[in-house]
């Protein structure tokens, strides 16, 4: 850890690289990686890429609303896809990955049961059409908890 | 196709309004490194990649660019929700609000309004990715400025949140580009255009 709080960490260039090209070390593996929680408020789910600017880093917890509990399930499973998306063959990551995706579907059932669709194809609750019932995501609300 | 989720990506909540500040962030929505211009630049840029992984790489960092979008759109919604006369008058605000009034309009904080030409599509894997490369650095440093600028609690939250987000993807990319590389002609990997030359 450096005074910034953010570790150095380094990747893996090739062994023979072409000349006039541009190069970026690649992420070796997967393995330390944050919760979904805190890798929601760093921005990624992975330290050594976790860089900020002039040590300004979101240290508050978000609170512990279903939302947010969604927002972090759903944001580490962006962040491992596009790992994935590099790294198709690391079978820990994939696994992790089927982990998230399978707590995300329960949260969202849950969620959707208590808080209103998130999807329009799941607006039709007992009967009623619920889809703009609810707030829309940008809105301010003062008093949200979410 | 794309289907709507009713949720931000990262949670977006301003205390107070600020038509001041809302006036800057309003380059991330369409000013030249913002992230309208992020995400059609890799949406589109996908239909030309040579490989399953980088068309899935170009949809999914698209992707999650338009969830970006929606972000700075609700930062500037709420910056200058319930504004009073004295706000619309204040410093840098009035020139948006006479062409705009509280609306979300894709321009850049110097009121150039969004251009296509801020962003490319070059038909050549190696130029489009080199492309995003330096469109994640630059994006990068437009919320750097904006963590100057700004002692919004609220707002630099969510900033640090997105800017953190093009670290990763500048690395993803430069990633994509080595997966390319190993499959182009290893003495020469200029030696065709792997979009184009089949």
């Amino acid at each position: 850890m450096d005074d910034n709080g953010s570790r150095v960490c380094c990747g893996i260039l090739p062994a023979n690289a072409p000349l006039a090209n541009p190069y970026v070390p690649f992420q070796p593996d997967a393995a330390t990686q944050y919760t979904a929680k805190t890798g929601l408020i760093k921005g990624t789910l992975f330290p050594c890429l976790d860089l900020p600017f002039l040590g300004m880093v979101n240290t508050e917890e978000k609170t512990d609303t279903m939302m947010h509990q969604l927002q972090a399930l759903g944001f580490a499973i962006q962040e491992l896809g596009l790992y994935l998306d590099t790294h198709g063959d690391d079978e820990e990551a994939t696994e992790l990955f089927r982990q998230y995706t399978q707590m995300y579907e329960s949260g969202m059932a849950e969620y959707q049961q208590s808080c209103g669709p998130l999807f329009q194809k799941q607006a039709v609750q007992d009967g009623a059409y619920t889809w703009n019932n609810t707030p829309w995501p940008w809105e301010y609300r003062a008093n949200q908890e979410d | 196709m794309f289907v709507y989720e009713k949720k931000l990506q990262y949670p977006v909540k301003i205390a107070a309004v600020n038509p001041k500040l809302a006036s800057i962030i309003i380059s991330q929505y369409g000013g030249p490194d913002g992230e309208l211009g992020a995400s059609l630049r890799y949406l589109s840029q996908r239909y030309s990649m040579p490989y399953p992984e980088l068309r899935g790489l170009l949809t999914d960092i698209g992707t999650e660019e338009l969830g970006h979008l929606e972000m700075i759109g609700a930062i500037v919604h709420q910056l200058t929700r319930t504004l009073n006369d004295d706000q619309i008058r204040a410093d840098g605000f009035a020139p948006y609000f006479v062409d705009h009034t509280t609306g979300v309009y894709p321009t850049a904080a110097s009121g150039f309004p969004w251009s296509a030409a801020s962003m490319a599509v070059k038909g050549d894997p190696i130029a489009d990715l080199t492309e995003d490369l330096a469109a994640e650095q630059k994006a990068r440093v437009t919320y750097d400025n904006i963590l100057r600028l700004s002692d919004d609690p609220d707002v630099n939250d969510v900033i640090k949140f997105l800017r953190e987000r093009e670290i990763v993807h500048f690395q993803r990319f430069g990633e994509g580009l080595q997966n390319l590389r190993e499959r182009l002609n290893q003495k020469n990997v200029y030696y065709m255009n792997p979009s184009f030359d089949k």
